[in-house]
């Protein structure tokens, strides 16, 4: 770590990150190295640590941006779903994405051409072949042909202010209607029949950009840099994406409409509305998935001879595992610790082998069971989590140790430096006999690794009772009798995965922080700022007398000034409409 | 396992009913030039395949500039019958990293076709720059239906901030601008239903057409809709907007495109237009979409789509990420162990096996492409004739992460353009260098240097 190129530039966003980073190092006793005659008294490393977090108080109250944000794959073809009916696998055809704060929000003719064919595809589905009657989802979103002696284009516009009341999930500009009214004529002068002319401008509808993005209602050009309070629609549509993936309902666009939702006992109370409805399992398959690294669990190659079972089967029910601990874990506000330390799991007959329940877990339907053995229960040492941190074909205490760390805890692992000595490297007569940690022990033995790996490393042995796909074991693949006893800084000891996880829950401030701090950038679609601390101090500070209940997290994400507020930069080059 | 769908020439001609999906007939002249007595010359197709990692520097570069076509090493292998086609180049170096040390394998893939780095003020957004690809897009796609192919092994969904950069630098080489990563496909059936605009794979005679002859004029409907919302738009909202305005105009190009060969097709059915003998047409190649799960399979049927979309001048310009830095492995040579952590080698013998088992799996897969374009008719010689196909990866050695002598293939004459049969063993210049020496080759003006670019390589020019 230097500081060396930033001193010059000390208001770099890369300087707090920096400067975060060192605090961090400075608080667990990384630095100064533990050879180091001087080292700081504990009064002078706290000193640094709050000096570090005090410098985010010191910055102005900012929201961060909130630019119009793209529907991304899943909440468009969940959307479609919802105006007409149709699978959301419509949208199969739209490359994957990254969800959240990793989101790019870009568009590329690649794009534009499959919203066009998806289009073209929705309107297959769900309306009509020309000159047949017409389904009802067409009556649905068109009403009535217009009688004889009414004017066509009357009707026609009628019907474009409600579709696009719908599809933009807000209320329509005129000249947003009108638009769709000079498609709708383009349609009637090349001879097509007003529910041929009708269909096309649904087409149009779903190739605009009010359908594609999520837009403000009202114009948005005021001063050169101002905050602003997202509109009653922008809070819906940002809401009911973020918990459902797809666009509003009736009782949520109906409180927009009203311009309640600016209150924020309501938007709490349509917050935790919205987490009762099974669709909620939205923030599992996008936030959750992503957090827990389960999204990379259906494309993980396993060793295929080494551990055939890993079938599409198996890793659904894995998958679901973690879903439907989440999901209880924030419908019934539970501690958020219940992560880390559960007495109960989800598993079904596939499931059930890898944890040896075969005997009494029957059929394919995930159920609740109640764990009697401690060493199971909770993210640390559930089998979809331990096969997503191993290596193909075996464990690796390291990865596993970097998860907890990382994805657990929130403190940050610098990689490894270019030209690290591996495993693999050690001389093969001296490793012959060990266990996987008695060699990864000698590797720590380099002064340069050893640093960062005495607190990696522990974590990851403590978990070496579980094997590549979360299967309990006492030998490994040495045959050597597996010793999951660790030391953590600290001087806290553990001999077994139950009493390394009761060390980890124990830092439930670590956890419900870091908690907060993914939520939040999830939910923002953005990467966290200096700014953005002094918010996730509140929505921490109120959580965490109840052990920061999950869903207590979400409301006040929700609730909180970022998600309801936005810059608005209007300073920059003039681009021109190329 | 395969099933043999698709192309043979006539469920082509039926499908379509158009001469969209047809090799180019030597008759009709190039999309994008007069028609004139003289035999008009075909375009300069070029193609980029990525592999992350770098190489065995030693198994890979030959002993020297007389050993290149005679014995090739055993990465270059899988080329031998092909190499007198091919051109090497070694020393050419990469964008030095500093002060993103410490993300070797977030940038291999982003920084290759840019020869930037991303905005170090702004590092958790994308702010790059426009890749070469996307450059040569700009200039020749506009005389194809599709002006730029982006194609991939793996989705782009990688999620790591080495050094707090963006995720998208991981896994995206091709920038339309430098906030605009472009997402690739991964579907070979998806990309077929693409090139062929139809609305389902089969090509049989219900094969509908994706667009309606309406649905330029719609599209210019929504675009002035969507200018008027422009001007109520912040700033930062403008600049979003404009990426939607930028692919409308593209996706309309591309439907005028293809309404202009429809009309010269049924132009030439009608006798009207100008033709003289009709030449021997290539037939197009052989679209077998793989149903197992075997990744050479797999990456032969997204080269071949490679070959189709250049064989029916569909595009001119093409990427294909055939493999990605991250949690990749390769089991069907015989081991599970992660490309990644294979590199991290330390000259060990098992692990540099590894390594060049992987290397050469992944220069099978180009020179499968090379030999595929080789065997397709153009003219008076082949469609590799016409294209400059440049193979390589974003680290020399992914040992230590060096970016000194950068591996790439260049495979194809570029029109005769660009040197071929040879091993140049000290080429001194930079990516950005070589990027703009290749589009050169291609014709395509330059307005700047490509990232660090400071000169032309002449060294690589056929005299």
């Amino acid at each position: 770590m230097t500081f060396d190129g930033l001193l010059k530039r000390p208001n770099s966003p890369e300087f707090k990150v920096l400067w975060k980073r060192a605090s961090a190092q400075i608080a667990t006793r990384e630095m100064p190295p533990a050879d180091e005659e001087k080292q700081p008294s504990e009064k002078e490393r706290k000193v640094v640590a709050d000096w570090v977090a005090g410098m985010n108080k010191l910055l102005p109250k900012d929201p961060g941006p909130f630019v119009i944000r793209r529907l991304n794959k899943r909440e468009y073809g969940n959307t479609l779903h919802d105006i007409f009916g149709v699978d959301p696998a419509v949208a199969r055809d739209l490359p994957e994405e990254v969800l959240g704060a990793g989101y790019t929000n870009t568009l590329s003719p690649l794009l534009i051409e499959k919203y066009l064919a998806i289009a073209n595809d929705v309107l297959d589905r769900s309306f009509a072949p020309a000159g047949s009657k017409p389904t009802a989802v067409q009556r649905r979103l068109l009403g009535e042909s217009p009688g004889r002696g009414e004017d066509p284009t009357v009707a026609a516009r009628k019907v474009a202010r409600s579709l696009a009341r719908l599809a933009f999930r807000r209320p329509p500009s005129e000249a947003e209607v009108e638009v769709l009214i000079r498609v709708f004529s383009l349609a009637r002068e090349n001879g097509k029949p007003y529910p041929e002319a009708l269909r096309f401008m649904v087409k149009a509808v779903l190739v605009s950009p009010q359908f594609l993005f999520i837009t403000p209602a009202q114009a948005n050009t005021k001063g050169p840099q101002d905050i602003t309070l997202l509109d009653d629609y922008q809070i819906a549509s940002r809401l009911s994406y973020l918990l459902w993936a797809t666009m509003p309902d009736s009782e949520l666009s109906a409180l927009a409409d009203a311009g309640k939702l600016q209150d924020t006992e309501v938007l709490a109370a349509q917050t935790r509305r919205l987490i009762k409805d099974p669709r909620s399992r939205a923030l599992f398959d996008g936030f959750g998935a992503q957090w827990l690294g389960l999204d990379k669990l259906e494309g993980k190659m396993f060793d295929s001879e080494k551990f055939p079972q890993m079938t599409p089967k198996l890793r659904r029910a894995m998958y679901d595992e973690a879903r439907l601990l989440f999901q209880e874990i924030l419908r019934d506000n539970l501690k958020s610790t219940t992560f880390i330390e559960s007495n109960f799991t989800y598993v079904n007959a596939s499931l059930a082998t890898i944890y040896g329940m075969e005997q009494s877990v029957r059929g394919e339907q995930m159920r609740r069971v109640t764990l009697t053995n401690s060493n199971r229960g909770g993210i640390l040492t559930m089998p979809g989590i331990l096969a997503t941190s191993s290596f193909p074909n075996r464990t690796s205490p390291v990865n596993r140790g970097v998860w907890v760390l990382e994805q657990v805890l929130g403190e940050y692992v610098p990689p490894p430096p270019p030209n690290v000595p591996s495993l693999e490297k050690q001389d093969k007569r001296t490793v012959a006999n060990m266990t996987l940690r008695q060699r990864t022990e000698l590797h720590r033995s380099n002064a340069v690794c050893a640093s960062c790996h005495k607190v990696l490393d522990p974590i990851g042995f403590g978990l070496e009772n579980f094997d590549a796909i979360g299967r309990w074991r006492t030998v490994d693949d040495s045959a050597g009798k597996i010793d999951a006893t660790g030391e953590l800084p600290g001087g806290r000891h553990f001999t077994t995965p139950a009493e390394l996880k009761r060390i980890i829950a124990d830092r439930k401030d670590d956890f419900g922080r870091n908690l907060t701090n993914r939520l939040l950038a999830y939910a923002l679609g953005r990467q966290l700022e200096g700014y953005d601390e002094i918010i996730v101090d509140q929505i921490t500070d109120a959580a965490k007398k109840e052990d920061y209940p999950l869903q207590t997290l979400v409301v006040s994400v929700v609730t909180s000034y970022p998600f309801t507020h936005r810059r608005v930069t209007n300073t920059g080059e003039t681009l021109n409409a190329k | 396992m395969r099933s043999n769908l698709l192309i043979s020439r006539r469920t082509c001609l039926r499908g379509l009913g158009v001469s969209l999906s047809l090799p180019l007939l030597e008759t009709m002249g190039w999309a994008d030039e007069p028609k004139s007595a003289a035999v008009s010359k075909p375009p300069v197709r070029l193609g980029f395949m990525y592999m992350p990692h770098g190489v065995i520097p030693e198994r890979f570069w030959p002993k020297d500039p007389a050993a290149f076509l005679s014995s090739p090493t055993p990465i270059l292998e899988p080329l031998r019958g092909v190499l007198d086609q091919c051109l090497l180049v070694k020393g050419i170096s990469g964008v030095p990293i500093a002060p993103f040390n410490g993300a070797p394998h977030a940038l291999e893939l982003s920084t290759w076709l840019t020869a930037t780095l991303p905005d170090a003020q702004k590092r958790n957004v994308v702010n790059i720059a426009i890749s070469a690809d996307q450059i040569a897009a700009n200039y020749v796609g506009a005389f194809t239906p599709l002006s730029s192919l982006e194609l991939a092994t793996m989705p782009q969904t990688h999620m790591e901030h080495q050094e707090g950069l963006h995720e998208a630098y991981y896994s995206h080489c091709s920038f339309r601008g430098p906030r605009q990563p472009m997402p690739a496909e991964i579907d070979p059936a998806s990309v077929l239903k693409r090139l062929f605009q139809c609305r389902e794979t089969g090509f049989g005679p219900t094969g509908k057409t994706a667009t309606e002859p309406l649905d330029r004029s719609m599209l210019d409907l929504v675009l002035g809709g969507a200018k008027d919302l422009r001007r109520k738009l912040s700033h930062d909202d403008q600049q979003k907007l404009d990426e939607y305005l930028d692919s409308v105009r593209s996706v309309e190009r591309r439907i005028a495109a293809i309404q202009a060969r429809q009309k010269e097709s049924s132009l030439e059915k009608a006798r009207v237009a100008p033709s003289n003998t009709v030449a021997a047409r290539a037939v197009p190649i052989d679209i077998k979409i793989p149903t197992g799960d075997k990744r050479s399979e797999y990456m032969q049927v997204m080269c071949d789509l490679n070959v189709l979309a250049f064989q029916c001048d569909l595009t001119r310009v093409s990427t294909y990420i055939g493999s990605t830095p991250n949690g990749v492995s390769y089991p069907e040579l015989g081991f599970s162990d992660e490309h990644h952590s294979q590199t991290h080698h330390n000259y060990e013998d098992v692990k540099l096996d590894k390594v060049t088992k992987i290397n050469a799996f992944n220069v099978a897969q180009f020179a499968y492409m090379v030999k595929k374009m080789a065997s397709v008719k153009e003219g008076s010689g082949t469609l590799l004739d016409n294209c400059i196909l440049m193979w390589g990866s974003g680290l020399e050695n992914g040992n230590d992460h060096t970016r000194k002598n950068l591996p790439f293939i260049l495979a194809g004459k570029g029109g005769g353009s660009l040197k071929t049969g040879c091993y140049l063993p000290d080429v001194k210049g930079n990516q950005g260098d070589l990027l703009g020496t290749l589009l050169t080759c291609a014709g395509i003006p330059l307005d700047r240097p490509i990232g660090i670019a400071e000169k032309q390589l002449p060294e690589l020019v056929a005299t």
